[in-house]
């Protein structure tokens, strides 16, 4: 790269990073920086960890904390083993050319879901579901068990139109010689798909469970619409999002504490962080060698 | 694929940040606001009046303020209210950052404690415009010492909503004692047509606020077992606290089917339809529960035996105190000590029913649900919602623990005696008085 792509090129990032910085990285930055302070005094005092110590050691905000952390890990879990294959389903489907014109009619309909606002397919599901005029006569949202893989399980109704997608784009740009030869050598539709469409699919899998990693520990708004900032029966579909909230910003009967706020605010970029990372630096670079 | 990669990092790396962007309106810096400038002879001060109640903008713009400015026409007063799940964390901010509004709308209790600790109010000892209420109305935004720095402006009751044609159906008579409460609903239910409560346990806060805090006061005597855990003189496993949970859980047969998942508009919602019978609710609800022209009627928490004393959920919700770093702290109280008069009480309670006036001259309510609401106020012992003063200022607040129980007795059968105990232990786990 000479000397003036080199100007071309920061003329053009600079914009993009100036708001990025301000609006994200610093904030960021700023977060991390508050949870190391105690302010509930009003004077702002330097505690080095201590927030973090607190965290981890009081015997109330370590039990939700993990229980919040458990919740999410079955989450990310429930979305990864449903949402996943289903989309794969789906998307083979679409292209499996038994759909004909009406593809693009499905393709749209599938989507939609992921457009929709959260408080929307909130509200839908909870009259679905309701005991009182729904379909269902048992609890699902008010039993501890059953509250959370409910809860989950709509989402992945909503945003199963994510992984299709990906997939779709994935399936289509398997070029058209490499079928043509496995269909001359014989290979059924199955065969076809298992031993020749799926490998040169498979680096998406890696692309969309980080995705899906990073979306459900980010996760709040469902859970919030449904549930509140208490979510429950007895915190069982409290996730790290909604605590974030309950502590900084506080519930009915909780003070808001700002410095814990941006302890728990830190964890969690922390949690998202370290897999991220692992995962672009390891796993994603080793998959390149399968790439076409 | 390396411009999609590239892509995806940048999301990776924003939804990331996203989790921690809504951080930084904690500011460790504090400053105190600049100093205090009295607005020159004949020119217009402007107040700011900082609010979590937004939905009552154009009730301030368009009815209270103009009132007020009519008698005191060199003020003028802005309302600016926040969003309430933000407003604590958004007050902090502006206070502390020297942007506070002049006028700051309380919180009651522990929250407001913590702003007086911070110096966020001018204090208010002294000036006559206390006068117009009683101790137990002022407390709730009252320092350890007993100074006070906001004026009560409005609070909320709780009490049961009955269906007057149901009741006159199934020839029922109000409730007056716990036994008569529990053989009407048990009348109710042999009846069959009608669901007795519509209590769902989806919405936890409401089985404390609208349930045990509404028939547990009789057991615990009110003020007396209240100011007994806040001291530590009683302690929650007390056989007068087992008995209020016990009253609590006496309510299980009488809940709708799949209670378990019914949140609190599920409950109105039964009720203003028609199919239950009594529900169990504050007084904030008023409009929604009339709202379809039902002939509804309330009635007060039963007394433990016939000619018992009474007693009846009185929660401060909001108060008004001057900015300690307002630059118009003189304007400020004169806007204040005219929220104490008739003139804007009775404006405010009548324009938002559900809400009613903590001051000891009586307010008439022109909504007849209210009036009445207002009249089960005679004769009753007065009491604010048990978890909320104090007991709820370390981890685990009590009050969140109270719901979680009562939540838990509803749909697993915790115990009365089990529920109180773990309740005792979490307190006893920080709070010096129960140590």
């Amino acid at each position: 790269m000479n000397r003036a792509h080199y100007r071309y090129f920061l003329a053009f990032t600079l914009p993009a990073l100036v708001v990025y910085v301000m609006f994200a990285a610093l904030p960021l930055v700023n977060s991390i920086w508050y949870s190391l302070y105690d302010t509930d005094s009003g004077v702002a005092r330097f505690v080095g960890l201590e927030n973090y110590v607190y965290l981890f050691t009081n015997p109330t905000t370590s039990e939700r904390f993990w229980n919040a952390l458990t919740n999410n890990l079955e989450f990310f879990a429930i979305h990864l083993l449903v949402e996943v294959p289903l989309g794969l389903l789906l998307a083979a489907l679409l292209t499996s050319g038994t759909l004909r014109r009406s593809t693009g009619l499905y393709r749209t309909l599938l989507f939609i879901p992921t457009t929709l606002s959260v408080v929307i397919v909130g509200f839908v599901w909870r009259l679905i579901i309701n005991p009182l005029w729904g379909l269902v006569d048992f609890p699902l949202l008010g039993d501890e068990r059953t509250a959370l893989p409910t809860i989950s399980l709509m989402s992945v109704w909503q945003y199963v139109g994510i992984p299709m997608i990906f997939l779709y784009a994935a399936l289509l740009a398997v070029p058209n010689d490499v079928l043509e030869a496995a269909r001359v050598e014989g290979s059924g539709a199955w065969s076809t798909f298992w031993r020749v469409k799926f490998p040169l699919i498979a680096p998406q899998f890696g692309l969309i469970a980080i995705l899906t990693y990073i979306w459900t520990f980010n996760g709040f708004d469902l859970i919030f619409a449904l549930n509140g900032s208490a979510p429950g029966p007895n915190y069982s579909t409290d996730i790290l999002g909604t605590l974030f909230y309950r502590t900084f910003f506080g519930s009915s009967g909780q003070l808001s504490d700002l410095d814990l706020g941006a302890t728990v605010a830190s964890v969690i970029f922390l949690i998202i962080l370290i897999v991220t990372a692992v995962y672009f630096g390891l796993l994603h670079r080793r998959l390149r060698s399968y790439e076409l | 694929m390396h411009a999609i990669r590239a892509s995806v990092a940048l999301v990776a790396v924003a939804a990331a940040v996203l989790t921690s962007a809504c951080a930084p309106s904690a500011t460790p810096v504090t400053t105190t606001g600049g100093t205090t400038a009295p607005a020159a002879a004949g020119e217009k001060v402007v107040l700011t009046l900082g609010s979590w109640r937004t939905e009552d903008l154009a009730m301030w713009e368009d009815e209270i303020l103009p009132a007020f400015e009519k008698t005191h026409p060199n003020i003028d007063v802005k309302f600016a209210p926040t969003n309430t799940n933000e407003y604590n964390a958004a007050i902090q901010s502006q206070v502390d950052g020297g942007t506070g509004p002049d006028l700051i709308t309380c919180r009651p209790y522990d929250v407001n404690r913590s702003w007086i600790k911070k110096g966020y109010f001018e204090k208010l000892d002294g000036k006559p415009m206390l006068d117009s209420f009683e101790p137990l109305a002022l407390d709730p935004w009252s320092d350890d010492a007993g100074s006070r720095y906001c004026l009560p402006t409005a609070a909320v009751l709780a009490g049961f909503y009955y269906n007057k044609d149901i009741f006159a159906e199934l020839g029922l008579q109000v409730p007056t004692t716990q036994d008569e409460f529990l053989a009407v609903l048990k009348k109710i239910k042999d009846n069959g047509k009608y669901t007795p409560l519509a209590v769902g346990s989806s919405e936890s806060w409401q089985l404390a606020y609208n349930g045990l805090y509404s028939v547990g006061p009789v057991y615990w005597k009110g003020e007396e077992g209240r100011q007994g855990l806040i001291k530590g003189t009683k302690k929650v496993t007390d056989p007068e606290f087992v008995k209020a949970f016990e009253a609590f859980a006496a309510w299980k047969p009488y809940l709708p089917k799949g209670f378990e998942s019914l949140k609190y508009p599920d409950m109105t919602q039964l009720f203003t339809l028609g199919k239950a019978a009594i529900l169990p609710d504050g007084s904030w609800n008023i409009n929604q529960v009339s709202v379809d022209g039902l002939n509804v009627g309330v009635f007060g928490p039963p007394a433990e035996t016939a000619g018992g004393e009474r007693y009846l959920q009185e929660m401060p919700d909001m108060a008004i105190g001057v900015n300690a770093a307002s630059k118009n702290k003189a304007a400020a109280e004169e806007f204040l000590a005219w929220t104490a008069t008739p003139e804007f009480l009775e404006v405010y309670v009548n324009k938002v029913p559900g809400f009613f006036s903590m001051a000891k001259q009586p307010v008439t309510y022109t909504n007849p649900l209210a009036q009445s609401f207002a009249d089960l106020k005679t004769g009753a012992k007065l009491t604010p919602r048990l978890g909320l003063d104090r007991l709820s200022a370390g981890t685990p607040p009590f009050d969140d623990e109270v719901w979680r129980v009562l939540q838990l007795m509803l749909n697993e059968d915790l115990s009365a005696q089990k529920a109180t105990e773990e309740l005792q232990k979490g307190l006893a786990s920080w709070y010096t008085p129960q140590q």
